[in-house]
This record gives structure tokens, C-alpha cells and sequence, in this order.
């Protein structure tokens, strides 16, 4: 039996990836000991800039017990167009499934619309005879000698991996089998078969899926082999774990095989994390709002349980569809809206900000790495929002006249006012695009954001809160202690092993023959998810499983997610599950029907619990609030300038309140307290965000 | 007003947007029809006092112009009259806009006693009685046929539903549950609108929400003329033929007459024939489908509000297909409504090319195949509209398998779904490779086939299809695309080809193969790349011949190499003959 988690001795490694910066934290359960550094991302090669962290860290990794990473290379090789040369088989029929997707026209008044090209060109798409059909019986059994000429062919157009994908393989994978072992025969090349990616219906997204998969796979197995070694060089003796969408890891042999499920990472961990501080601090319900340099992220959670569904798509904007990713995924609602984004005037003459930023290179203005655009960052600096000395604890210098400049020239002369009050316009707007992420999750899905507390991180996550909260009446802001800019690699340290399966099979509840179907599914699938945890040697004794159902009214389309008992399940079991389903119905699209109740899609979750450090008590830090003072700054805000006081975060104590308008700073970020808040520290140094 | 308010009312103008949005979300949440939340047939809007556009959330894009006759329809009629608590409702088509069963609800929005606001919903109702279960029909000959008419009365008073009313509709309903429950989720969510509305005038103050209002429709009319001076000016025409009258095989002719002025867009359909069944497109439709390609050749993201459309004008005829009277019936308005888009599209595709494209297949193939399940004992039904072949464009080829311009994010269901759901087989479903498309410097994107193999004892299928006899149209030299149609296999009978027909009985492994066509080709098809031909062969979307024969590429057979100098030899033959 492998350690990945037994032991507790050293450190805990999260690793994470972004846009910008490669993130590292870690973190000693023993000592409480805390690291954490930033350094710069590095697209070409990524394993170079996680290499930097670990150098700048100065941990030392022969004392690392397990180390979790978030990377972005799935995602960016999808976007970048740059995976592997893929084919791909399918039944006779249905050669065109990729290129004739859904059909519909997202952008609908653009009669020059296209769909996301076909990431298999038609040459490469090739079909054989077989046919399953909808109930898993086999139609027409494999033609394998149409397979072996299609794996011929496809190997002398020099194809770098292989998808098979079969009508109804998900009701019956057999024939995809049989042609995954014959292709496995015949070559080295990865091949993916679409039912090991996933077993739900839908013949295009489940080939897309299983398509992108292939896609991205020669070049994660290539960068997870380097990023190993490196790991062993450093001294690490242990198994490294990846990040996976759906918010709980997976060894690094699970992400060589089925990359397509780490296809977001960092963010996710947030959300995760966001949920560990909030059971911490006795909070259930929250909206975690993830602030970044170029987007804003906010995800709702209820009863501390991320929202994991398979409704996940790349590329999709307002008028763009984007590629379906049919694997589980925490619920995420991203808009372009960061501490890079530029402000701009439209042709009718209104301010804009968004949705394009200037991210780290050239940066804002006041970075003066060449920035020609007003950024959000620009104007908190023309405002003192943000120290105009320096960011990140000294790292880097801002130049505040490049800052005035720009926003004078920008916005500022345009609207013939004040370069502040032109910087007081973008803060404004900025802050709006981020409460509308907020409504969306919210309200748009039937939620009260009054119910909710919210968790801000993130570099400008922080900044946006205090003004949204005034916008949506939320009662509650909670920044965490941890520094906000590196909360997702955190976030990593509080996640378990999980693997989920997904199943589809159409039970009406009110047959007779439901109580059989249900018990033999749930049984076999809790199989299925144990032998995985076993072939990747952990203990499944400490397995837990959980079981949810995607259901539905007879007769109608749309399904919710319901948590399903555990163990036998009888007839009043069974009661019990449909009244639960009419109130989860009930709350998502506020009516009940008196129609039978089905089950679509049998879903499972395996976890492996790890044991997790706690987060310390703030016993012996004294320091008085006006210990916490760093200086008084002036500001610029609701018209007027202000002096106001600035609190270095890492030194409030326990139950300091601070009255607004005061400034709370750490080296990632800043947070400005209204004049209509006060700010309560608990006894963690988590900083609460109250209507005074 | 100071400076800093500039930018508070940007707020309150995406705040009134979002309003939209959120109660479009609404209904669409709450919705008990699935044509309402899977196909998202309807569409939601605010106006200012006026029935001015504010905002407007249509889920087709069919829907943009539908709205704002309802509302200036309320204001005129119950001047002076209107009352917070109110809720109107209205369906006739001349009036509202499309058939019976689109039925639009309008509520008030007061501050003290000032009209501040109408909010808008318009939803397709499964049921309003007719003569037919589900009400629309393509044989109907009197509007009166089509179901109840509901004309601008008043649905809700005090805020509480006005019995006199609602049990009139009921007892005229074959689903009156159905009907009420999808009167309900529409009240509920202008609800969430209004109370949006509300909270923005508490927290603002009714000044600025108005001057917001205002604002909008000013910034729309603003951005319409800046991009108005982008298009080319003067009168731009064209002609066609939609397949039948409705009732006939007579085909209808058609046309347009677009002229574009520095402040001014009208489209005018005089000279245009009439319809005889219910093919007819009531005027608020017709506006409608110009608005869409108005939309398309000036701004496709632009919001859509009053302002944004005030420079368009339509004209049409009292009486002719695109502006029918009362009795005449409107069920499948659709069928000429499409073609409004599609007129105005093809006069000015050649001189807005960076927003046009050459002809599509333009028919919504709206079909229906249904019968009993015996294994289950349960009745099924798909029904659905068809995608197919879009045009090339100046630059690109065409789309394959999209929906139609009248559809938006309208999804095709899965194979999967269906073969799971209903005794169907589909035994293909691919590109209409072998009806071909337009070919061009640019070629169209290619149609679709979707072959249903029936495996219940008995099933009916309906279809109704256009641009069967007139292909969609090419442009610059483009050659026009390829006709829809669809493909009857009967066991023991010949196949027969049709392009519409009703409830026509299949047994078991009968098969129906329903294919659209191909979009209209842009350009000189001896100017396109002979790269492109290559790949198109290799892709086996056209084959050597055609290579050969229409695009003068000549391609070695088996390795398809260009032999570049046989290719330039026979461009120069083939200009020549066309020439001549």
C-alpha cells in the first residue's frame, strides 16, 4: 500500500497554475508552519515555472508528504488548437457527429456563424459497421476487418492518438471494446474509447468528450512525466496528485489516462477551499467569488456541497457554444472582469471595462511594462485603493503618474472630469460586472444572494466584495486568512481522492421492476469505483461512497441532481427518494407535477478521505488594532478624498473591529471597508466584512 | 445632472437589462411546456410609458419584433385606464404578431400614480382550443379555426386574476391545467421584473430609472445611425418564389425593395403576392424578420431596443402574404415570415458582404412523427425542425447543419435520446453529401440526412418543407444550393419524395429520410484555391469529378496531387465556354 496521505509528518504541497503567476503553497500540519510564493507562469513550458516555485519556496521536499497540482495545459491546449493529430472511428452513419454537433446558432442575428470546427478533419473520420442498440443489445456485432483498414489508414496519415466512439456504447460498450483491443494491438498510440471517458447518452457530446481527451493526452502523459522526475530529483519519495474538475484528485497515472478531467483545476480548488473555511467558521450556504487579473469566477454553494454537474463546455461565451466537456465539474460562472481589464469608450461614447484585459504582460499602465490601456488596476492606484508604492509585499514597483496619465488621456478627457472621478467610473463599472457573476449564480437559478455569505480571494476578489455586498445585500463578506492571491493552491490542501462514474439508465420509480434495477446498478457501480481506488492501490476500506441520481418528471426534459440513500434500498426507500426529488424539483423551477418520477442517469462519488490539517487558532498574536496600523492614506471615494487609516492584515488579532472606510492590505491584495461596514476579525484572523 | 452620475446610470441601464434577462431565466426555469424550455419559443421585453422598447430577451430570433406592437396595442387601447395591478392579454395575430397560440401578457409598472413601464411576455401556449388538438394547423382557412382569440383584455385587476376571463380561456382550452400553468410561470416571472424595476427606482430614484429609460433608446437610436453610415446607401431589390399559397400548389411570388438612407432603412414588399392558407405573415412578423437581418448587416450584438430600430420601416400591402387581415388565417406564419428575413438578405448580400452570406436552406422542415409505443403502451411524438445547409460567404465556405434563420439556440435532440425514448431507429444521421451544395470561389455548407427507421407496429408522419422548388441562391457567381426534400420507404412500394404531406401512415422498418439542402456558393467556383479542392475531395466532400468539371482542378486519382499546369489549361477551356 502506497502512503500517498497516511503519514503527517511535513509538509503539504499545493502547486497551482495560472494565467499569470505559478502559485505554491505549503503548509506543515505539525508546525503550522506556512509558505507560500508566486512566480512568474511559464507558457512554453510550465513545468519551468513550477520548478521556480520550488526553488524560491526552500522547502525542502524530501520532508513533502504529498504535493497537489492544478495546471492549466489541458485547457490552454484545447484553446490554443495545439493538440495531438487525432482519429477517429465511429458506427457506419454517423462519420459527421463532430462536425454536425447541436446545430444551434448561439449568436443568432450573425448569419456569418460558425460552430467550433470539427477537431477531427472528415479524412480522419473514419466509420465501421457495427451497431448496439438503445437497450445494449448488439444490432449488427463488430466488422473487424473494417476496423483493422481503419486503423491502417488512419496510422498512414500519421494520426498521433486514437478515439473509437460508438451509437449507444454507453448502453453497451462491447463492440467499443472489441475495437479498442484490436487498435491496441495493432499500435502504441494512446487510444481512447468514449465509454471509458464517460456512460452517458448523447453520441455527440459523449464523442467530443472522448475526442478532446485524445486530443490533449500525448501532451500531458509528455509534461506529468517531466514534472515527476523533477518532483524525485527535489527529493519528494512520494506519489503526486493532480487537481480534478470535479474538486477532489487523483494520482498522476489517472491524469495520463483520462487527461480531459483536469480540464479546470485552480479555480476549482478555490471553491473547495472556500467550502473547508466556511464548515470552519459554521457557515453552510456561500458564494465563493474568485477575483483574478483578468476574470471574475463566483460559484454558489449550498449545504457545503460544491454543485458538480457534466454541463461543463470550453469556449462558451454569450455568443459562442463552445465544445461540451461532458466529465463532472464543480459549477462555475466566469465573466471577463479583473484588475486588468481595460476600460474603453464605445462608439456611442459610454464607459466600458471588460471583457478584454491586459494581463500580465503588458500589465496596467502603472506597471510600466509598456501598458497603453486603462486598467481597473490603473484606477485603483489614481484612487489609493491599492498601495501606489508597491504590490505583492515590494515586488513590484507601480508608477502612479503612468497610472493619472492614462486615465487621463483614456476616460478622463473624453467626459471632460476629473482623472479621479474618471477612476471612480471604472472602479464602479468593475465592481458591477462582478456583481452580475454574482446574480447569475444566484439569482438567475433562483437563489436569494441575501441567503448567502460571501468568501472573496483572489487578488481583486476582495475588492470587489465590499461593494457588491452594498449592491445585493448580502450581510456577510469573510476574507480569508490566508492571503487571498494564492487561495486556490491552498484551496488544494483541502481536497480528498475522488473519482466519480456516471451512468445512464432510464428507471421509472413507479415500476415494479425500479427497487431490483436501482439496488443491481448502485451495487455494480460502487464496484466499479472500488476497484478503481484498488488498481491505484489505496486502502478501500476507507472508501466512502456517495450516491446521487439525475431525475426527472415522465415526460419532461430537464433533470435535477438528488442525493440518493446509501446501502439497500426498498420501497419506501424509494418513496423517500421521489419526495425528495419533488422538493430539489420544487426549489430549482418552483413547481411540483403529480407526474411518475424517473431516474436518467445513476451518478456515484468515491472518496478517499485525507486527513487534513486544521486551520490554527490565533492564540498568540496580541497585537492591538493600532499595532495593525501601517500608516493613513489618502483616497478618493464617492466623490470626495478621504484619509484613511491602512491595516496590515497579517497583524489583526482576533476580535479587532475596525470601522469603515479603512483599508486592510496583505502582500496579494487589498480590501477597502465602506463607510457603512466595520470589519471583525475571528479567532482564525479571518477577516469578517459586517453592515455596521 | 453631476458627472459622477454619467456613470450610475450606465448601472441602472444594465440594471434594467439584467430585469430582462433575469425574468427571460424565469420562465424559462419555471415553464411547465417543453416548447417553452427547450425550444424557447418566447420572448420577454420592458418598454418605457410609451411602449418604447427598452430591453428585450427573444428566445428565437423570429421573436425580436413582436413585442412592442403589444405594448403600444395596451397604451392605445386603455388610455388613461391603466391601473398597477393589471395584467393584460392579447394573441390576435394582426395585432400581436405571429398565431393564436403565441400568447402575450403585459403588466404595468407605477411609481405612486405615474406609468413608469410595461413589462412583456410572450409564450407559446400548448393549447387555446381551434380545430385541431394543440391548435395550429396547416389547413385552416379562417383564423377561427386556429383556436380562441384573446383581444387586449384585462387578465389580472388589483393584481388578483380576473375570474371572467381566465374562465372563458379555460373552458376553451383542450389542456386548461396546461394552458394555466403556463399563464402562471409567465405572471410569475414579469414578477421578478417588476420587483428588479422597483428596487432600482428605491435605491436611485425615479428620475435617474426614467432618464435610463430614456437613455437606452437614445444610446440605440445613436449606435443604429453610426452603424447605418457603415452600409452602402440606395435601393437594393430582390425576387422569389415561396414553394405554395398554402392551400395550392401555386407557387407565391415575392419580393422587396430595401433603400438605405443616411438615417433610414425600409424595406418595402409591394408587388408581393397573397397566401390563401395559413402560410400568411401577420405585419408585426414580417417586421419582425426584417428586424433580424437588420440586425445581422448593421450589429448582431447590438441590444435591442425602440431606439436601435427606430430608423426601419416595412412596408407591405394590407392583404398580402406579408400583411394579412383578419380572417385570414396565420397558423404556419412561419413559412412567409422566413422569407422576409431572406428577401432583404439577398438584396444586399452582394454589397454587404462582410455580414451577409449567400442563400440557406431557410425552411424550418417543421416535422412530426408520432404514434404508440406498444412496448410501453405510452404515445410518442417527435417533433422537431430540421438543420441544414448555410451560404458562403465572400471569405469562407459555408456552415454544415445549422438550424434556420427563423430558429437560434434551438438544439437537434440526440439519436441517443430518441432511440432510448421512442421505437425509432435512426439509421443515419450525416451530411447531405450526395444532394451536394453551392458551389463558388467559396462553396455553402452542406445539408443534412436523418433516415428514421420506424420499429413500432404503426406511426404517422407530417412535414412540411420549403425551398423544395427554389434552391437557395448563390451570389457573385456562386451556382445556387440544393432543394430540401424528403424520402418515404415503404416496404413494398416505390420511394416516394415529398415535401409536405400529413399524417401519412408507416408500419414497422419503414423508413423516412428527411434531407435538407445545401447553401447558395459565393464567388467563381474556377476561382477557388485548388488547395481547398484538394482537401474537399480528400474530405470526400465533393468528388474528382465535380473537382474536375466544376472547379477545373485536376487531380491525380490516387494520390490527388494537383497537376497544376492541366489545371490551369482547363480553367482557361472552362472561362472560355462560359464566356461564350
Amino acid at each position: 500500500m502506497v502512503e500517498y496521505v497516511c503519514s503527517t509528518m511535513g509538509y503539504r504541497v499545493g502547486i497551482d497554475i495560472g494565467g499569470a503567476f505559478t502559485d505554491l503553497v505549503a503548509y506543515d500540519d505539525e508546525t503550522g508552519d506556512f509558505v507560500w510564493v508566486k512566480d512568474e507562469t511559464t507558457p512554453q513550458d510550465p513545468s519551468i515555472g513550477v520548478l521556480n516555485t520550488i526553488i524560491k519556496s526552500k522547502v525542502d521536499f524530501s520532508k513533502v508528504f504529498s504535493i497537489i497540482h492544478g495546471q492549466t495545459l489541458v485547457i490552454n491546449t484545447i484553446i490554443e488548437r495545439k493538440g495531438a493529430r487525432v482519429g477517429l472511428i465511429t458506427t457506419k452513419g454517423y462519420r459527421d457527429v463532430l462536425e454536425l454537433q447541436r446545430s444551434n446558432r448561439r449568436d443568432m442575428y450573425n448569419f456569418r456563424y460558425k460552430k467550433p470546427a470539427s477537431l477531427v478533419p472528415r479524412y480522419l473520420r473514419i466509420e465501421v459497421e457495427e451497431r448496439t442498440m438503445a437497450d445494449g443489445s448488439i444490432l449488427i456485432p463488430l466488422n473487424e476487418k473494417d476496423v483493422k483498414e481503419a486503423i491502417n489508414k488512419l496510422l498512414k496519415e500519421e494520426v498521433e492518438s486514437i478515439c473509437i466512439s460508438f451509437i449507444n456504447s454507453y448502453a453497451n460498450p462491447l463492440n467499443e471494446v472489441k475495437a479498442g483491443e484490436i487498435a491496441r494491438q495493432m499500435t502504441d498510440l494512446p487510444v481512447t474509447l468514449s465509454h471509458e471517458i464517460i456512460r452517458e447518452w448523447r453520441e455527440y457530446e459523449r464523442t467530443v468528450t472522448a475526442v478532446l481527451n485524445a486530443y490533449v493526452k500525448p501532451k500531458l502523459e509528455t509534461y506529468l512525466e517531466k514534472l515527476e522526475k523533477e518532483f524525485v530529483k527535489s527529493g519528494f519519495k512520494r506519489i503526486p496528485l493532480v487537481m480534478l474538475s470535479s474538486g477532489g484528485t487523483a494520482t498522476f497515472d489517472f491524469a495520463k489516462k483520462f487527461p480531459i478531467y483536469t480540464v479546470e483545476s485552480g479555480p476549482i480548488a478555490g471553491v473547495i477551499g472556500g467550502i473547508y473555511l466556511a464548515k470552519l467558521i459554521g457557515e453552510k450556504n456561500v458564494i465563493i467569488l474568485d477575483g483574478g487579473s483578468t476574470t471574475t469566477k463566483a460559484s454558489l454553494v449550498e449545504n457545503l456541497i460544491p454543485r458538480v454537474h457534466t454541463e461543463y463546455h470550453v469556449e462558451r461565451t454569450r455568443f459562442t457554444t463552445g465544445y461540451p466537456v461532458k466529465v463532472p465539474v464543480v459549477d462555475i460562472f466566469e465573466i471577463g472582469n479583473g484588475g486588468t481589464s481595460i476600460a474603453w469608450i464605445d462608439e456611442i461614447g459610454n464607459l466600458r471595462v471588460g471583457p478584454k484585459a491586459a494581463g500580465a504582460y503588458p500589465g496596467p499602465a502603472c506597471y510600466g511594462k509598456g501598458g497603453k490601456e486603462a486598467t481597473v488596476t490603473d484606477a485603483y492606484v489614481v484612487n489609493g485603493l491599492i498601495n501606489p508604492e508597491y504590490l505583492l509585499g515590494g515586488a513590484m514597483k507601480i508608477y502612479k503618474e503612468l497610472a493619472v496619465k492614462i486615465i487621463k488621456e483614456k476616460v478622463a478627457d473624453h467626459y471632460n472630469i476629473s482623472v479621479e472621478e474618471a477612476a471612480e467610473g471604472i472602479i464602479k463599472l468593475a465592481n458591477e460586472n462582478a456583481a452580475y457573476a454574482i446574480r447569475v449564480v444566484s439569482v438567475q437559478r433562483g437563489y436569494d444572494p441575501r441567503d448567502f455569505t460571501l468568501i472573496a480571494h483572489g487578488g481583486s476578489g476582495p475588492m470587489f466584495a465590499p461593494f457588491i455586498s452594498e449592491e445585493l445585500e448580502i450581510k456577510k463578506i469573510v476574507i480569508p486568512v490566508i492571503p487571498p492571491g494564492v487561495f486556490s493552491a491552498w484551496g488544494m490542501l483541502t481536497t480528498d481522492i475522488r473519482h466519480d462514474l456516471i451512468f445512464t439508465e432510464i428507471v421509472r420509480l413507479d415500476k415494479e421492476k425500479a427497487v431490483e434495477r436501482i439496488n443491481t446498478i448502485y451495487k455494480e457501480l460502487e464496484e466499479r469505483i472500488l476497484n478503481i481506488f484498488k488498481e491505484e492501490d489505496f486502502d478501500v476500506r476507507e472508501v466512502i461512497t456517495l450516491r446521487y441520481a439525475d431525475m426527472r418528471y415522465y415526460g419532461q426534459e430537464h433533470t435535477v441532481k438528488v442525493p440518493i440513500l446509501s446501502g439497500y434500498i426498498d420501497s419506501s426507500g424509494i418513496n423517500t427518494i421521489i419526495e425528495r426529488f419533488h422538493e430539489y424539483h420544487e426549489r430549482a423551477y418552483a413547481f411540483r407535477l403529480t407526474s411518475p418520477v424517473e431516474i436518467v442517469n445513476f451518478h456515484i462519488v468515491g472518496e478517499y478521505k485525507v486527513k487534513k490539517f486544521e486551520l490554527k487558532e490565533l492564540n498568540n498574536k496580541t497585537y492591538s488594532r493600532d499595532d495593525a496600523i501601517m500608516y493613513e492614506r489618502e483616497i478618493y471615494i464617492n466623490g470626495k478624498h478621504l484619509e484613511v487609516p491602512v491595516y496590515n492584515k497579517q497583524k489583526l488579532s482576533p476580535n479587532i473591529t475596525i470601522d469603515g472606510t479603512a483599508i486592510i492590505e496583505d502582500p496579494t491584495s487589498t480590501v477597502l471597508v465602506l463607510s457603512s461596514q466595520k470589519a471583525v476579525v475571528d479567532k482564525y484572523g479571518n477577516v469578517n466584512i459586517l453592515r455596521r | 445632472m453631476s458627472k459622477i452620475d454619467l456613470f450610475t446610470l450606465e448601472i441602472i441601464k444594465n440594471g434594467l437589462i439584467t430585469a430582462n434577462e433575469e425574468m427571460f431565466y424565469a420562465f424559462g426555469r419555471t415553464a411547465k411546456s417543453p416548447v417553452i424550455y427547450e425550444v424557447l419559443d418566447y420572448a420577454v421585453g420592458i418598454t418605457d410609458s410609451k411602449g418604447e422598447l427598452v430591453a428585450q430577451a427573444p428566445g428565437v430570433p423570429g421573436f425580436s419584433g413582436v413585442l412592442d406592437f403589444v405594448a403600444k396595442e395596451v397604451v392605445e387601447k386603455w388610455d388613461g385606464e391603466i391601473s398597477p395591478g393589471d395584467v393584460y392579454v392579447l394573441n390576435v395575430p394582426y395585432k400581436s404578431g405571429t398565431h393564436l397560440n403565441d400568447v402575450t401578457l403585459a403588466m404595468p409598472v407605477f411609481y405612486k400614480d405615474e406609468l413608469l413601464s410595461l413589462i412583456l411576455n410572450k409564450g407559446h401556449w400548448s393549447e387555446v382550443g381551434g380545430m385541431h388538438f394543440g391548435s395550429w394547423t396547416s389547413d385552416s382557412t379562417e383564423v377561427y379555426q386556429e383556436g380562441m382569440q384573446l383581444p387586449c383584455v384585462r387578465l389580472y385587476r388589483d393584481g388578483k386574476p380576473n375570474k371572467d376571463v381566465i374562465d372563458i380561456i379555460l373552458e376553451n382550452s383542450r389542456l386548461p391545467e396546461h394552458t394555466l400553468g403556463d399563464m402562471e410561470a409567465q405572471v410569475a416571472s414579469m414578477k421578478v421584473a417588476s420587483k428588479r424595476i422597483e428596487n432600482l427606482i428605491e435605491k436611485y430614484g425615479i428620475e435617474m430609472v426614467k432618464y435610463s429609460m430614456q437613455k437606452i433608446i437614445d444610446d440605440g437610436y445613436k449606435l443604429a445611425l453610426i452603424n447605418l453610415q457603415k452600409l452602402p446607401k440606395g435601393d437594393f431589390e430582390a425576387e422569389d418564389y415561396i414553394d405554395d399559397d398554402g392551400l395550392t400548389d401555386e407557387p407565391v411570388y415575392v419580393r422587396v425593395k430595401v433603400t438605405i438612407k443616411d438615417d433610414e432603412f425600409i424595406a418595402d414588399f409591394t408587388g408581393s403576392g397573397k397566401a390563401k392558407g395559413s402560410i400568411a405573415s401577420p405585419f408585426p412578423a414580417t417586421v419582425s424578420g426584417v428586424r433580424e437581418t437588420y440586425m445581422a448587416v448593421t450589429d448582431p450584438h447590438a441590444h435591442l431596443n425602440g431606439g436601435y430600430f427606430r430608423p426601419l420601416k416595412v412596408i407591405a400591402p394590407i392583404g398580402c402574404v406579408f400583411y394579412p387581415v383578419k380572417p385570414m388565417p396565420t397558423s404556419t406564419f412561419w413559412e412567409a415570415m422566413s422569407y422576409t428575413t431572406d428577401l432583404v438578405w439577398k438584396a444586399l448580400a452582394p454589397h454587404t458582404p462582410e455580414k451577409l452570406t449567400a442563400g440557406h436552406f431557410l425552411s424550418i422542415l417543421a416535422t412530426i412523427l408520432g404514434g404508440v409505443d406498444e412496448r410501453t403502451g405510452e404515445p410518442f411524438a417527435i417533433v422537431e425542425p430540421q438543420a441544414g445547409g448555410w451560404g458562403a460567404g465572400y471569405d469562407m465556405d459555408g456552415e454544415s447543419g445549422l438550424v434556420a434563420c427563423g430558429d437560434g439556440e434551438t438544439y437537434i435532440a440526440s439519436n441517443e435520446v430518441y432511440e432510448k425514448r421512442m421505437p425509432i431507429l435512426v439509421d443515419r444521421y450525416c451530411l447531405n453529401i450526395e444532394s451536394g451544395t453551392g458551389h463558388g470561389k467559396f462553396r455553402g455548407g452542406f445539408g443534412v440526412i436523418k433516415d428514421y427507421r420506424v420499429l413500432c407496429n404503426e406511426a404517422y408522419f407530417t412535414v412540411s418543407i420549403g425551398r423544395n422548388k427554389f434552391p437557395p441562391w448563390g451570389v457573385a457567381g456562386g451556382t445556387n444550393g440544393t432543394p430540401n426534400y424528403c424520402v418515404i420507404y415503404k416496404q413494398g412500394e416505390e420511394p416516394k419524395i415529398v415535401r409536405k404531406v400529413a399524417a401519412v401512415k408507416l408500419k414497422r422498418g419503414d423508413v423516412v429520410s428527411l434531407r435538407s439542402g445545401g447553401g447558395g456558393g459565393w464567388g467563381d467556383p474556377l476561382e477557388r484555391d485548388p488547395e481547398l479542392v484538394k482537401m474537399d475531395v480528400k474530405n470526400e466532400y465533393i468528388n474528382i469529378d465535380t473537382a474536375r468539371d466544376v472547379y477545373g482542378v485536376v487531380l491525380d486519382p490516387k494520390t490527388l496531387e494537383i497537376n497544376w499546369q492541366e489545371t490551369k489549361k482547363l480553367r482557361e477551356t472552362l472561362r472560355k465556354k462560359t464566356k461564350s
